[in-house]
């Protein structure tokens, strides 16, 4: 039986920063568990704050998200990098540490779990074995070119083993031969049952992609479709006046 | 557990030193400049103090006599005064061929002097008592009992009042030294915490991108913290080092100047033999200026 509770649910989600910036408004939707989502809207919808409410960067101003059924606000500030070891994220500007080379990058988020040295001289070179940056790890990131920095990124964000993988625009500086590498990765990832949620402006990839999508809007859900297609929002009257007639 | 996590945020802090090699490098400087001037400061005050008070412990009050007045006369005074261990430490018997020796030697056998004492034809010197106080402060009721004893009319004079004199000068200028010391010192150490403080903020200020990275990797604040602390130790160890070096070289090269103006001999066996105590206690104070600023200054990039 395959496990039928969602692992991220978003109750009536509401996000607004002061003074009066509503940046989501009562979103509600689930993700099961090996979903392979990808989260679509231009720059400014929202994307990044919704994702920020899942790794609990940011908490709903109303509503509630839970995580395995479970209300994320309500964790303990302490217990919050604990939790956190449940989700690897990967952003569009790799956020590496710049002193270190791709294998204490990756070792770093074993290391603040306190795993064995010996555990993580196995394991780490296996998973930048798995990015294909076996023969680059002692590279600092400056080393290596934009691809293999987010690779690297990609690798840290796996090593936890996590339930959920969050990118964040993680094509967004990258040339299309690396675009395709990192989402075959994320394909790759997600085919072993890690959900993977995906936001992404590029129209191409959610295309190729052929799973689900939800597309945002002035931080509402216009669509959210199983097997989708990216979707061009269509402007409305009250944000954008009409300037071309 | 616990102690694996320690030792690698100890890894981490030596590890940051080694790569951030330019901002280490001014930060080490930057430390070291201020426990410079701090230990400079320090070392400058006591050696004024030390001067000033060698230069009260030379200082003796000298009784001449008539020259009419025996030696067998003036040695019974000399043992009567010695008597007086509480205030006189020492009571020396100059005699008039001696106090001509000696002020011929003074003058540095100067011939003109040779020729005008032997002009004269017999010594112009009194024979006189040398009394040393146990203190300085001693020198006053010395002075007034001798004036009043049963030998005050063997007495030609004492030459007190133009000591008392240096004495007065030498105690404004301790005085004032030590209140000079005391307001630049303290006006020293605040600059210095200000300094260390402000380049350590820096340093941290430049990485605060990488405190959000290692949060969002799963690092607890401690976990981000901890290296930062031992950087700071290591900011103090190595400046505390460095201040060593170069007081050593301050002390060279003004050792021939201090030279039998302080009781230990010269401004480098003040060092030397208070190696231990200036090297702990600018360890101490580095470390703790280090590791201070570190946790102050990373404290506000560490919220939530």
């Amino acid at each position: 039986m395959p496990d039928l509770q969602p692992i991220i649910r978003f109750e009536n989600v509401t996000k607004a920063f002061p003074p009066d910036n509503r940046v989501l408004e009562n979103l509600s939707f689930s993700i099961m568990p090996g979903e392979f989502v990808s989260l679509v809207g231009a720059s400014g919808e929202g994307k990044s704050t919704l994702l920020k409410l899942i790794y609990a960067e940011e908490v709903p101003s109303e509503g509630e998200v839970y995580f395995n059924e479970r209300p994320i606000s309500k964790i303990n500030r302490k217990h919050l990098p604990f939790f956190r070891r449940n989700i690897g994220t990967v952003f569009q500007d790799y956020k590496l540490l710049p002193q270190k080379t791709a294998f204490e990058n990756v070792a770093y988020a074993l290391e603040v779990d306190g795993r064995e040295t010996d555990e993580i001289n196995a394991e780490v070179p296996e998973i930048l074995e798995i990015v294909g940056l076996g023969n680059k790890m002692h590279k600092f990131p400056k080393q290596l070119s934009g691809g293999e920095q987010q690779r690297v990124s990609l690798a840290r964000a796996l090593i936890h083993r996590p339930k959920v993988i969050i990118a964040d625009e993680p094509t967004g500086n990258l040339d299309p031969h690396s675009t395709e590498e990192i989402i075959r990765l994320l394909q790759e990832i997600n085919s072993f049952g890690t959900t993977v949620i995906l936001a992404t402006h590029n129209k191409g990839i959610v295309d190729h992609l052929g799973k689900r999508v939800i597309a945002l809007n002035d931080g509402a859900i216009v669509s959210d479709e199983h097997k989708g297609k990216y979707v061009t929002s269509t402007p409305t009257l009250n944000k954008q006046p009409i300037q071309k007639v | 557990m616990k102690i694996l996590k320690l030792w690698r945020t100890f890894k981490e802090g030596m590890l940051n030193f080694k790569r951030n090699g330019w901002l280490s490098f001014a930060t080490v400087s930057i430390l070291t400049l201020s426990l410079f001037i701090v230990s400079l400061s320090a070392l400058l005050g006591l050696t004024t103090h030390l001067v000033l008070q060698n230069m009260k412990e030379k200082v003796t009050v000298s009784v001449s006599f008539n020259p009419d007045v025996k030696e067998e006369r003036i040695l019974e005074i000399k043992d009567e005064l010695s008597k007086y261990t509480k205030e006189i430490s020492s009571v020396q018997y100059i005699s008039r061929d001696k106090a001509l020796e000696d002020f011929i030697a003074q003058s540095g056998n100067d011939p003109v002097i040779t020729q005008a004492i032997e002009e004269i034809g017999e010594n112009p010197l009194l024979a006189s008592l040398v009394i040393k106080a146990v203190t300085p402060e001693n020198y006053p009721l010395i002075v007034d009992q001798i004036e009043s004893s049963t030998f005050q009319n063997d007495i030609s004079r004492i030459n007190y009042e133009r000591n008392k004199k240096i004495f007065e000068r030498l105690e404004k200028i301790n005085t004032a030294t030590r209140k000079a010391g005391l307001f630049l010192g303290t006006m020293f150490i605040f600059i210095a915490i200000l300094i260390t403080f402000n380049t350590i903020r820096i340093t941290i200020y430049s990485h605060r991108q990488e405190f959000e990275i290692m949060r969002l990797v799963g690092a607890s604040n401690l976990y981000v913290r901890t290296p930062y602390v031992f950087e700071g130790v290591l900011y103090g160890l190595s400046a505390a080092i460095f201040t060593m070096l170069f007081l050593f070289g301050i002390a060279y090269y003004i050792a021939p100047l201090t030279q039998g103006a302080i009781p230990q001999g010269n401004f480098m066996n003040l060092y030397l033999n208070n190696f231990f105590i200036i090297l702990g206690s600018l360890i101490f104070l580095g470390i703790f200026l280090g590791v201070l600023s570190s946790i102050l200054a990373i404290k506000r990039y560490l919220k939530a």
